[in-house]
């Protein structure tokens, strides 16, 4: 019986140690990060597999925590390629050197918006963000949906607005430089107004679209989030109505980039390569990700240009967003938050 | 002869060591481990938290105390501990008196039973899912049962009750144990003297169980302290606690020297728990096995109307959390619970599919962590508490610190200790795997020491009177009996290694998932029906485990050998 | 199996005591016992007397001295290198393990065959009383079984030497009286030496062949029943064996043998033994209380005292008498035939000069 029981154990450690040795590499294979969910980026790099058989391992991370842990791991990367994500996020990693610059062949096409000057980051996608409310909230409260800033001042909203924290999220952050512009930035009329409308937020949500489900469920009222989640949860099935301010609102470019000291350069800079190029865009219609394309080729999905139709939007100034972006967040967080 | 108030001389121990060369193998050898994964990455940590531009400095400190935002935060961390340790103290309590005292038929106790274990192997989040499904704006219970608006679910009070709810049965196991222990000959001497039933618990059942009270707190505030991801659901942003932070600190602003600095303040008071625990709760029940056997004790029940109001405020209790579990259970198996009602499967398809790698991953993961964790706190035990050596009280010491301390400090520490040449772990299981080893093996190292204090040295003098080794005595008596430690030190590790997540959210890569950080993830990405899909997966594995180890254990069970009150305690 | 004998020259040991500092447990120590007898060692707690044990067994290592067990230096071996049986105070019977299982234990670890195992084990349960336990476990016994099971364990495996710490103690009166004589006559019957060590005077007078009276780590002497009880060599030793009644004597005169005794205003003669007196010299003495005889006539034979306290016990009767200013005990046996006293009655004590017993410290 001893025996027998040493034995068991015997085997169990071995299994666990042949498990531990073993590693789930294919032939040839890409490691990423990606910052866009797991149902979008799964799509796309299966994709780039079947055009190019290489086959890509990646973890998702909200915007904050890739950045984090890749300067973190910064004297020995674990992975190529940052994948996805508002740009500001890729520009404050510029800073801190963990990019390597490459310029991909259609580098020269692409707007200037959409790339960096050296070529640390390449635009994928564009991002505008939106107001998302829910139907039977309003209807309730017998409002129309928002369309200006102030509106989400409204009394009526007290309590039931939900939108990102800027600690964890790149949309807070498009959105907190979005409400600068609009107030010419003049930061502390920002500021203001932001404090104002914290007295209406229900709770500042740790990923961008955290916010959704509540807002088509009506556990809250209103929020603010980019264009790819709103319209995802209206896809879902739930009540919600999308909605511009007249003001103006921002929109955020997506950005790849490559990793210095990546262990599988060639393979990053291909997928680089395809990512930037109508292959990977075209691929937004088909698997209903309502990214606006950066390649300028690529059209716009007609459903998805209906709901922008008449919209103000403006593009940040992701240079001077990325410059001062600690100074805002951090600003934000003092006097917004609490 | 009894125990001896004696001690070796010093130069006696050092004797002691050199003249026993397993001893000093085996020595080595522990303390090597002990220095690499739990000494060097911590002080990694410590220096990094003092250091500025390569100079030592105390200005991060400073800044973040400075800080009004994270002084809350610390203050809240404190209150919300206190809270809970009260609030899940007085909870346990009912619950083991009620479970020990009141004569429940096999049925209700095996409820109860499982109703506490429930909220023990669940992965995180699950009581704070259901509670935002339940007392959200549009809650199930505020909104459609009691048609109450405008509550809010978010800040303390929910983090409060969902905290309490997840950590009460550490209490109820606790105080189980010590209300099963107290000799009904006292009470029964009380009553002789004329005292009413009230009065008896009052002045003789109550300060008996004093010190089983104190260690529970301290236990629960140490698991609040600890715990990051119920707040980082239900507290909101008016209520933020210091282990949500530090993680905010460096996933959201990566920031890690600053949520480096924020675990340090955290350390602070879990330090002082760990000394208040360590050096003034420190007496215990024990029942002793003498290799003298005598008999047992009628244990007086409670007047029949009390009987049935403990008894029904208990299964109110039990039924309000078994609520969440099945409300859990029907959000996985629902389209998008609140919007989509219709049945499906969907989720439960993608758990095992997109899900099969994690799922792979945590089981290995946890298979392997079982057996070293084991073996581990059994040897470490047995050294600690029979060998007279020198070191030996550091080492025990030494063993505790990582469990002591909040999981986000052990993982950014290991993050940032194994990602450089010489030691380079980052990535791979084995850091995960230690982690684990080194932070849950306590408890059974624990319960090691616990059940061999029970046993009485003549037992093993008498088996060298009789010609056996050292070897043989360890193998065939002290083992046999401390067998049930070893399966503490097994389930413990294997429930925690399916459902930690603060200090291994850091350490996961491309090649090593886990099935909590999954589930945070399908969170943060909103689906809500995969996550809680994850969780029923988590709950049914751990049971089925923990079921198994159970019934191993019965059926192996030495006659005569210690009572486990419970595998799962501490 | 021949019978073998124990040495020990002078064994001492000190332990570091939280309190107290540095504390000698056995003290120079030194100790002859004979193949095949049973040697009690006597004395209250923390005399040293388990502690001595301990280090026979080889559970303590001495900080000087040398203990010999036959014709082998032994004290460099571990416990289990000694080939020695031990009899634990509180058993010490594994408990995860069958009756059977227990006692063959130490023939496994020898790595005796399953047929002669079963044979020996069969034969030592025959011995002790236990035959057809083996299958039962320690917590289904009674204490005196489980002493039984723990004494067949000891003995199965053959030692050169048994030893016993305090193994009756936690067994009620009767048992225990059962118990000694049962160990007693296992240990004759297998002619083994054995070292018994208990803090029952009774008890060690009633089985041992020789009794070493210990205190403060120390020997105090060593000697028969009736040596020890009779002849003490020190007032410890009259004192802590029996009762005794130490009397106020002053030296009036002396023979060649005898010494004249003043004792309570009458004059005894007593013998000198190893003593030397000088006339007027107060000494003390002592008495038994069974060797005072009580009678109910005072006259110029016996002196005046009155009964305090009286105690009946069965077979005799224990007084607590004043005399003199004086505390006295006397016993009374065969109450029947000598009649008793009641309390406060008047009696008048006769004692013997031959019981009378001088204490001083005998010349070395």
């Amino acid at each position: 019986m001893r025996i027998k029981r040493m034995l068991i154990f015997i085997a169990l450690s071995l299994l666990a140690i042949v498990s531990l040795t073993s590693v789930v590499f294919s032939a040839e294979a890409l490691n990423a990060y990606s910052i866009w969910p797991e149902n979008w980026a799964r799509p796309m790099f299966e994709e780039f597999e079947k055009a190019t058989g290489v086959h890509v391992n990646f973890l998702r991370f909200s915007s904050g925590e890739a950045l984090a842990r890749i300067i973190a791991e910064k004297n020995n990367p674990r992975v190529d390629i940052l994948f996805g994500g508002p740009v500001e996020t890729h520009i404050a990693g510029i800073k801190e050197g963990i990019f390597e610059p490459y310029k991909p062949p259609s580098f020269g096409v692409l707007a200037p918006r959409f790339k960096d000057p050296e070529g640390y980051w390449i635009g994928i996608a564009d991002d505008p963000l939106v107001f998302m409310s829910n139907n039977k909230f309003l209807k309730e409260k017998n409002l129309n949906p928002p369309t200006s800033w102030n509106d989400l001042l409204n009394s009526a909203y007290k309590g039931m607005i939900q939108m990102a924290d800027a600690r964890t999220s790149g949309t807070a952050v498009t959105r907190i430089f979005s409400i600068i512009e609009v107030f010419g930035r003049d930061e502390n009329k920002a500021f203001d107004y932001m404090k104002k409308l914290r007295q209406n937020v229900q709770v500042y949500t740790k990923s961008g679209g955290g916010g959704t489900i509540p807002v088509g469920l009506g556990q809250a009222g209103a929020g603010i989030f980019f264009i790819v989640d709103a319209l995802k949860t209206k896809q879902e099935g739930y009540d919600v109505v999308i909605s511009f301010p007249k003001e103006g609102i921002g929109t955020s470019v997506e950005a790849i980039a490559l990793l210095k000291g990546a262990k599988n350069p060639a393979l990053g800079k291909k997928l680089i390569d395809w990512s930037v190029t109508p292959a990977m865009q075209n691929l937004y219609a088909k698997y209903k990700i309502n990214f606006l394309p950066a390649h300028p080729e690529v059209k716009t999905e007609p459903s998805l240009a209906d709901v922008l139709k008449g919209a103000k939007i403006f593009p940040i100034d992701e240079a001077w967003a990325g410059q001062n972006r600690k100074r805002v967040v951090e600003r934000w967080i003092n006097e917004v938050l609490p | 002869m009894s125990a001896p108030t004696v001690e070796l001389n010093p130069s006696n121990r050092l004797r002691n060591l050199l003249r026993d060369p397993l001893l000093l193998i085996s020595l080595i050898i522990l303390w090597g481990l002990l220095t690499l994964f739990i000494l060097l990455p911590l002080i990694g940590l410590l220096m990094r938290t003092f250091e500025e531009g390569g100079r030592f400095t105390l200005s991060n400190i400073i800044n973040i105390v400075g800080d009004p935002n994270q002084r809350q935060a610390l203050w809240n961390s404190l209150l919300l501990g206190c809270l809970v340790g009260l609030c899940g103290t007085g909870l346990g309590f009912l619950f083991a008196y009620t479970a020990v005292r009141t004569n429940l038929s096999k049925a209700w106790n095996f409820f109860l039973d499982a109703s506490i274990i429930l909220p023990l192997i669940s992965p995180p989040f699950t009581t704070a899912i259901a509670m935002i499904f339940s007392f959200g704006p549009r809650g199930l219970i505020t909104y459609d049962l009691l048609g109450i608006k405008n509550f809010t679910v978010y800040g303390l009070h929910s983090t409060l009750f969902s905290e309490t709810i997840t950590y009460f049965p550490i209490a109820y196991l606790t105080l189980k144990a010590i209300i099963a222990g107290i000799d009904p000959n006292i009470e029964d001497m009380a009553f002789s003297l004329g005292s009413s039933r009230w009065r008896v618990f009052r002045t003789v059942t109550l300060p008996l169980t004093v010190p089983g009270l104190a260690n529970s707190f301290l236990l629960l505030f140490a698991a609040s302290l600890a715990d990051f991801a119920t707040p980082l659901i239900l507290a909101g942003n008016s209520f933020p606690v210091l282990p949500t932070q530090a993680y905010l600190q460096i996933t959201g602003l990566f920031d890690i020297k600053g949520g480096a600095v924020l675990s340090f303040v955290l350390l602070v008071p879990a330090f002082l728990v760990f000394l208040l625990q360590r050096f003034w709760v420190s007496r215990k029940y024990y029942v002793t096995i003498s290799g003298k056997v005598g008999a047992k004790t009628q244990i007086k029940s409670v007047p029949s109307w009390t009987k049935y109001f403990l008894l029904g405020l208990c299964l109110f209790i039990s039924a309000f959390i078994l609520y969440f579990y099945v409300l859990l259970f029907y959000a996985s198996i629902v389209q998008a619970f609140g919007a989509n009602f219709q049945l499906t499967w969907k989720h439960y398809r993608v758990v095992f599919t997109e899900g099969l790698k994690a799922i792979r991953d945590t089981l290995i993961i946890a298979g392997a962590g079982m057996p070293l964790g084991g073996i581990y706190s059994v040897i470490l035990g047995y050294l600690v508490c029979k060998k007279v050596f020198f070191s030996r009280q550091a080492m025990e010491i030494v063993s505790m610190i990582n469990y002591a301390l909040p999981g986000t400090i052990v993982g950014i520490a290991y993050l940032l200790f194994f990602n450089e040449p010489p030691i380079l772990l980052t990535g791979t299981a084995i850091i995960i795997i230690a982690c684990y080893v080194f932070r849950y093996g306590p408890t059974g190292i624990r319960t090691t020491v616990a059940i061999l204090q029970q046993i009485d040295p003549s037992i093993e003098e008498a088996s060298f009177s009789l010609g056996a080794g050292s070897a043989t005595t360890f193998s065939r008596i002290t083992l046999p009996l401390i067998l049930p430690a070893f399966f503490a030190g097994l389930g413990v590790v294997f429930i925690r290694s399916m459902t930690a997540i603060s200090a291994t959210i850091f350490l996961i890569s491309i090649n090593w998932t886990l099935i909590t950080v999954r589930i945070l993830e399908k969170m943060t990405e909103l689906e809500l029906g995969v996550a809680a899909a994850f969780s029923i997966l988590v709950v049914f594995i751990v049971f089925i485990v923990i079921m198994a180890i159970s019934l191993f254990l019965r059926l192996f069970r030495q006659p005569g050998a210690p009572e486990m009150a419970s595998i799962l305690g501490g | 199996m021949e019978a073998v004998r124990i040495r020990l020259e002078s064994i001492s040991k000190t332990f570091i005591h939280r309190l107290k500092g540095e504390v000698s447990a056995v003290d120079q120590v030194s100790l002859h016992v004979q193949p095949g007898e049973f040697l009690t060692l006597l004395g209250p707690s923390g005399c040293g007397k388990t502690t001595t044990l301990r280090i026979v067994a080889g559970f303590e290592k001495p900080d000087r001295g040398r203990i010999c067990i036959g014709e082998e230096d032994v004290t460099d071996l571990m416990a289990n290198q000694r080939n020695i049986g031990f009899v634990f105070q509180n058993y010490a019977l594994f408990p995860h393990l069958s009756v059977f299982e227990n006692v063959a234990y130490g023939l496994r670890v020898k790595g005796m065959v399953k047929a002669e195992i079963e044979k020996s084990v069969g034969e030592v349960l025959t011995l002790v009383g236990l035959k057809g336990y083996e299958r039962q476990f320690p917590h289904q016994l009674s204490g005196g079984e489980q002493q039984r099971v723990a004494l067949a364990r000891a003995v199965v495996i053959q030692p050169r030497v048994l030893l016993f710490d305090e193994p009756l103690s936690n067994l009620d009166a009767k048992l225990r009286v059962y118990m000694r004589s049962e160990i007693r006559r296992l240990q004759k019957a297998l002619s083994i030496t054995a070292v018994y060590v208990t803090h029952d005077q009774e008890e060690a007078m009633a089985i041992s062949d020789h009794i070493a009276v210990m205190n403060e780590g120390k020997i105090i002497q060593i000697g028969t029943a009736e040596e020890v009880y009779l002849r003490p060599e020190s007032p410890f030793v009259a004192q802590f064996i029996g009762k005794i009644n130490l009397l106020p004597a002053e030296v009036k005169g002396m023979t060649e043998e005898k010494v004249m005794l003043r004792i309570f205003k009458k004059n005894y003669q007593v013998l000198k033994g190893p003593h030397r007196f000088e006339p007027g010299e107060r000494v003390n003495v002592f008495v038994r209380p069974e060797t005072i005889e009580l009678v109910k006539a005072i006259d110029e034979d016996s002196l005046k005292a009155s009964v305090v306290e009286r105690s009946f016990l069965g077979e005799k009767v224990d007084y607590l008498l004043e005399l003199d200013g004086h505390t006295i005990y006397a016993t009374s046996y065969d109450p029947l035939r000598h009649g008793t006293f009641s309390l406060h009655q008047e009696v008048g004590v006769r004692f013997n000069p031959d019981a009378i017993t001088i204490l001083k410290q005998v010349e070395k």
